[in-house]
């Protein structure tokens, strides 16, 4: 099957038609979105301002990451659920949306580095310069996935 | 000179003009409107998830609230500021949507908000160490609500016009 009629597909599942009908069903699901993206990201930044050194000093990184990772879980999925149902509305459309590609791009790069080194780093107990540079990089990563996804509605 | 005259004044500005009709300042500013709430947003909450006795609970209160206090506040100026940016470049369209006043009324209450528990829960965190009060929940509870209400109904003004 062509991505093209995949794309399309989507845009006919029951869940686009629903994303689609009433009026209110995009704006709702779009501020889910907005305050998943609070929740995933807003607790991800203060783990990475803690391994910059600059917030939460009065904790390690690894104290608050284990603090903060359950809530960090709820918004991942709060935002991988809602993000995907707003795709299914536009799908063909956001496909070829270049500030679209970029968000994924950049999404895909977070997440990854999420995973790995930032989970590395944070797991080491003292103020090193590989704290400060994942700290650096996560939050510059997971600006680029939100600009993106801003100037999706604009290009 | 009535609110309308006044508002078209407004639009008529050289700021409002670069702003409404420049492709990327728009965009840019909604980009530091979006991103105070992915940044300090998740301080917002985690304050009031700890005010509630949900969230970090191996911290004391007042290590949550006094080390989040100023990010918050800056993150708070950040979001007023682009916003009142935003609202500049088309007061008019944003005096004719409901959803803006729905949103201001809220804003308010914030206000409200802040006045009235300020003493006794977010100025008084070395006492909630001890325990948490009926009176700091609920102003937790509050808080979260109006938070969100502020998301839907600044989401839905794009959706008004």
């Amino acid at each position: 099957m062509p991505t093209g009629s995949f794309f399309e597909w989507l845009t006919k599942t029951p869940w686009a038609k629903a994303m689609n009908g009433p009026e209110w069903a995009f704006p709702v699901v779009e501020s889910l979105h907005f305050m998943g993206l609070a929740l995933s990201v807003g607790t991800i930044a203060i783990v990475d301002l803690r391994l910059l050194g600059i917030a939460m000093r009065r904790q390690s990184a690894s104290e608050l990451a284990a603090d903060l990772d359950k809530w960090t879980w709820i918004g991942l999925a709060l935002m991988l659920i809602t993000g995907p149902l707003m795709f299914s509305a536009d799908a063909v459309n956001y496909h070829y949306n270049p500030a679209f590609q970029f968000k994924m791009v950049c999404l895909l790069l977070a997440l990854v580095f999420y995973f790995t080194l930032h989970r590395y780093a944070t797991r080491s107990t003292t103020q090193s310069l590989l704290a400060n540079l994942a700290g650096a990089v996560s939050l510059a990563l997971w600006i680029c996935v939100v600009a993106g996804g801003r100037m999706i509605a604009f290009v | 000179m009535n609110i309308v005259s006044a508002l078209e004044w407004v639009e008529s500005t050289g700021l409002s003009t670069a702003i409404r009709e420049g492709a990327l300042l728009y965009p840019i500013i909604g980009g530091f409107h979006l991103l105070s709430i992915a940044l300090f947003g998740g301080m917002l909450v985690m304050t009031d998830l700890r005010l509630l006795g949900w969230a970090m609970q191996r911290r004391t209160v007042s290590d949550v609230l006094e080390q989040f206090r100023a990010w918050k506040r800056a993150g708070f100026a950040l979001v007023v500021s682009s916003g009142l940016l935003l609202a500049w470049a088309e007061p008019l369209k944003l005096y004719r949507s409901p959803s803006f006043w729905e949103k201001m009324a809220l804003l308010v209450l914030v206000g409200v908000h802040a006045l009235v528990f300020r003493h006794g829960v977010y100025e008084n965190a070395k006492a909630l160490d001890a325990g948490l009060t009926p009176q700091a929940k609920l102003a937790a509870a509050l808080s979260l609500t109006l938070w969100a209400g502020l998301i839907v109904t600044g989401r839905l003004i794009a959706f008004d016009a």
